[in-house]
């Protein structure tokens, strides 16, 4: 999705090299969209018992890992092509980075589609889906603006995931305390609680991750990494 | 695609019009080369079919009975004897030894006329030198008589006129046959000063004069063209009155070389007084002739320096004074001397300014000084070939060889200087 | 929005604000972006400067090639200064040891003081000077003499050995400082010509070094030079930067990232930008430095 503010890396005298750059971030962004459709997915087969969609979704990660290693070669190739440097190197250290991620993202939805045929095997009625919706919903939409800011070089975006970030985590404490409470009404409820805590824990990761791709998206921007650094400090360097 | 075949036509076709070009400027260039080589074949051709004779003398070895009956001499110390003695006489007879036939006063004065003039001399010489040999027969060579010796070199060549008797010429032909007259490398061009007479007449006071004058020009110009190149090319201010100067360096290079003659005839003889036909004023004349030239070499070759050296020096620390004298002056300096041998060996060939200082005299005596009279090279070549004897016309070629071998000893030197000062950078 | 606007962000270097006043069919051209003169962004000033440089203005002739250039050169740095063709840092490294004195038309203006004092001052010997500030040429330039006489030709000028064991000592050290030594240590009498470029360069660093300067400016030192070749002189650069404070003037960006301490980056006679190596190669403050080193212009 080429906005107008692609020309940002557009503008080399190498028009080859703006190419490269330019087909990095699309290659990365298609691969966002698909990691997206992924968890997306994922969750839709957790929460509708539907073992043949999570099938589809295990089987949608092969894909997703082809793509992480094409474009990690295609960075590798850029760097030591083009010797990026400034705005130029920061663009493929973060995409080497927040590929990555996205992998990570990528497996931990078919860790969920995994969950989500065992849950459909064991067949019984359905606890904390609610959760799992709510919290899946939740990341997704993280997930999808943080592309989005990437996609835009929005920082200040960015920055609000970071700040989503605590509240996913709250809202995990909140969903695990409640899936506890399950356990001890009926400990025959304990192994499906289980199952459904690690796909909460997954989503929670995603989270993460989507957070991770925000910071990655500030340094890209900004040039200042503001991994390990609270929130406030953050908000200083998109500030400036 | 027929767009694209018609233009692999064109091009093929402008091709071939390319090619002919080429071949043809390049026929004119050899044309060019060919026409030069074979004019200075001729020339030399020319030179050398002339001159070669130069370098041969005939002599006559005779066997002189040095009566005192004959030379009314009695006593050869004496010497208002000597002074009256004939001494040709001797000579004479001893031409009669081989030619008991010729008796006579008009037989007398041809078998005379057979020895060179200077041979009666030469008679008187030895007698003066060895007063015991009188009333001995002593064997003597003389140089033969010009005649002679035209006719003996030149007897086939049409352009000669033999101006021999048909008497003298049997004569002539018979002695040759006997190997009393012969021929030999002529030692007397290169150890006896200019004479009347072709066969006694040398080129060594024309060297020796040579010589004197470029030590004179050397010792003037290269000192002062280096210093004046090198001021006006690293030290100068670029303004007015430098660029002024160098605008009548170059034109002073282009002044015909006569008004140098003329100048040093008003200003070194006219106003220092200094005496006429001498080196010191050749010398000077010349060095003034040859200043411009270089300057001009001299500058081009401290220009050439690339200033990266320079800058290399400077960038060291070392003040522009060490930078001439340590990097720009040794790295010019193959290019200065063959600017300077070059402007030399010009005015070793210059003839117009010395004539108006006087150096056209007729010299007989090698220069010992830088104050005696003398003649150069080139002027003393200019006198003989416009001298009517005949046997001048093979020195003056000769004098042409011998200035042509200063010439090209002299480029060879500045080449082998050039190659052997020359560094690479 | 209007172009004056967006080019004032520019000098703000805020990404965010040039992109959004960017309009897809204006951007901002290059060309247009003025740089405010005398305005240096990032860090051009250091606490206990070996070169400190006050408002320099460089002419030629009427041509104002350096424009109100202060900048602080610090003890044992290495400063690269980078920027395209004609930006002027090849002319202002050359005020640094007047190297510029012997064009005529070129006058210097501002106060460039080494150590505390005024090297441009009527009074001061250009030739000591030279001997503290030496300087490396862009093509390897030996005297067409031997190894040994390039070397010594400096303490000989300078009269720095009075004996020939001390001159044979000085010549081996520069050598070896120059890591030079064993490649040449048994034919020192060899002409210097006759070594490779990448040993003609170092001969020419052994050279500078021999008059143990205290800075030494180089003005593109490898771009006469293979990579090899290259390599050694940074190599050589990185090790020197312990005794000797180095201003390079480079063409090649990555060379400037590999071999400096900080960068100041030079456009149209004005300096834009000096900051840390790593800043300016990962993220630059200034509009124009970015686009030079990521290959927009230049």
């Amino acid at each position: 999705m080429p906005t107008k503010k692609d020309d940002v890396y557009g503008d080399h005298i190498s028009h080859k090299f703006n190419d490269e750059l330019m087909e990095l971030k699309t290659e990365f962004l298609k691969m966002g969209g698909m990691v997206e459709a992924q968890v997306d997915r994922a969750i839709q087969a957790l929460v509708d018992n539907d073992g043949h969609l999570a099938d589809e979704v295990r089987a949608g990660d092969k894909k997703v890992d082809q793509m992480e290693m094409d474009i990690d070669e295609e960075a590798t190739l850029i760097i030591a092509r083009r010797q990026p440097t400034a705005r130029d190197l920061r663009l493929v250290i973060s995409v080497i980075k927040m590929v990555a991620d996205l992998e990570r993202v990528g497996d931990e939805a078919k860790k969920i589609a995994k969950f989500a045929i065992k849950l459909n095997e064991e067949g019984q009625a359905p606890r904390g889906y609610v959760e799992v919706r709510h919290i899946g919903n939740h990341v997704l939409s993280m997930l999808h603006d943080a592309l989005d800011a990437f996609a835009r070089l929005d920082s200040q975006q960015a920055l609000r995931i970071m700040k989503e970030d605590k509240r996913v985590d709250e809202e995990y404490q909140a969903a695990t305390r409640t899936l506890l409470t399950f356990m001890m009404e009926d400990t025959r409820n304990i192994s499906r609680c289980m199952s459904v805590m690690w796909v909460l824990r997954a989503l929670e990761r995603v989270g993460d991750h989507a957070c991770n791709i925000a910071e990655n998206v500030i340094f890209m921007v900004k040039g200042e990494d503001v991994r390990h650094t609270p929130v406030e400090e953050a908000e200083k360097v998109v500030g400036r | 695609m027929t767009d694209q075949r018609s233009q692999a036509e064109i091009v093929r076709q402008s091709l071939k019009r390319r090619y002919r070009k080429e071949r043809r400027f390049r026929l004119y260039g050899i044309l060019a080369i060919f026409i030069a080589l074979a004019s200075l074949f001729i020339l030399f051709a020319d030179i050398i079919g002339k001159g070669h004779t130069g370098f041969v003398k005939t002599t006559i070895t005779l066997d002189v009975p040095l009566n005192s009956d004959a030379m009314y001499l009695d006593d050869p110390t004496d010497k208002d004897q000597i002074s009256m003695a004939d001494f040709s006489a001797p000579i004479i007879a001893a031409l009669q030894t081989h030619f008991p036939e010729a008796e006579g006063g008009s037989a007398r004065r041809e078998l005379a006329r057979m020895v060179g003039s200077y041979a009666p001399s030469e008679v008187r010489r030895l007698l003066e030198k060895n007063p015991e040999l009188l009333n001995t027969t002593q064997t003597m060579e003389f140089l033969a008589h010009d005649t002679v010796s035209v006719y003996v070199k030149h007897a086939d060549n049409p352009s000669y006129s033999i101006r021999l008797s048909e008497r003298q010429q049997g004569w002539v032909d018979e002695l040759v046959e006997k190997g009393v007259i012969d021929t030999s490398f002529n030692d007397v061009l290169f150890s006896r000063g200019d004479s009347r007479e072709p066969g006694n007449a040398g080129i060594l006071g024309a060297i020796v004069g040579s010589l004197l004058t470029m030590l004179v020009t050397l010792a003037i110009s290269f000192p002062m063209g280096i210093a004046a190149a090198i001021y006006l090319e690293e030290f100068a201010p670029q303004n007015r009155i430098t660029d002024f100067i160098e605008v009548n360096i170059n034109n002073l290079a282009a002044v015909p070389s006569i008004i140098f003659g003329l100048l040093g005839l008003a200003v070194f003889i006219g106003l220092f007084g200094m005496p006429r036909s001498v080196p010191v004023v050749g010398g000077l004349v010349l060095a003034l002739m040859t200043l411009p030239t270089i300057i001009i070499s001299s500058r081009a070759a401290i220009k050439s320096v690339p200033p990266s050296i320079r800058e290399a020096a400077e960038g060291i620390g070392a003040s522009k004074m060490q930078v001439v004298l340590h990097h720009v002056v040794p790295l010019a300096m193959p290019g200065m001397l063959t600017g300077s041998i070059i402007g030399m060996a010009q005015a070793l060939g210059e003839t117009a300014p010395l004539l108006l200082i006087g150096m056209v005299a007729f010299i007989v005596d090698v220069p010992d000084g830088f104050f005696s009279s003398a003649t150069v090279l080139p002027v003393q070549i200019y006198l003989w070939a416009s001298s009517s004897e005949q046997g001048f016309v093979e020195l003056a070629s000769a004098g042409i060889m011998v200035l042509l071998a200063f010439m090209i000893s002299m480029n060879a030197l500045a080449i082998w200087l050039r190659k052997r000062l020359e560094r690479r950078w | 929005m209007n172009m004056n606007e967006s080019i004032s962000r520019a000098a703000d270097n805020s990404d965010e604000t040039v992109m959004s006043a960017q309009e897809p069919e204006a951007e901002t051209r290059r060309e247009d972006i003025k740089v405010e003169e005398g305005k240096t962004v990032g860090v051009p000033y250091a606490d206990d400067p070996k070169f400190k440089l006050r408002n320099v203005e460089v002419f030629y002739g009427e041509d104002r090639a350096i424009k109100d250039i202060s900048l602080d050169i610090a003890r044992n740095e290495v400063i690269s200064f980078i920027g395209p063709s004609g930006c002027g840092k090849s002319t202002f490294l050359r005020c640094l040891n007047r190297m510029n004195d012997s064009i005529d038309i070129c006058r210097v203006k501002g106060q460039l003081m080494l150590d505390d004092e005024d090297i441009y001052h009527s009074k001061k010997d250009v030739v000591e000077l030279r001997a503290r500030v030496g300087m490396v040429f862009q093509k390897p330039n030996p005297f067409p003499k031997s190894i040994y006489d390039n070397v010594a030709y400096g303490p000989r000028i300078h009269g720095l050995a009075n004996r020939k064991s001390d001159l044979d000592e000085i010549v081996e050290n520069s050598l070896r400082k120059a890591g030079l030594w064993d490649e040449v240590k048994d034919r020192l009498d060899a002409t210097a010509t006759g070594m490779s470029g990448g040993q003609q360069q170092r001969l020419c660093i052994a050279r500078a070094i021999a008059v143990s300067p205290e800075v030494i400016l180089m003005d593109e030192p490898c771009s006469a030079l293979d990579p090899i070749a290259t390599a050694k002189v940074e190599e050589l650069i990185s090790e020197m930067s312990e005794t000797y404070t180095i201003v390079i003037v480079t063409h090649s960006m990555q060379q400037a990232a590999r071999v400096s301490h900080r960068t100041a980056y030079f456009h149209l006679g004005h300096l834009v930008e000096v900051n840390e190596t790593t800043k300016v190669f990962t993220s630059p403050e200034h509009e124009l430095t970015e686009s030079y080193i990521t290959g927009r212009f230049g």
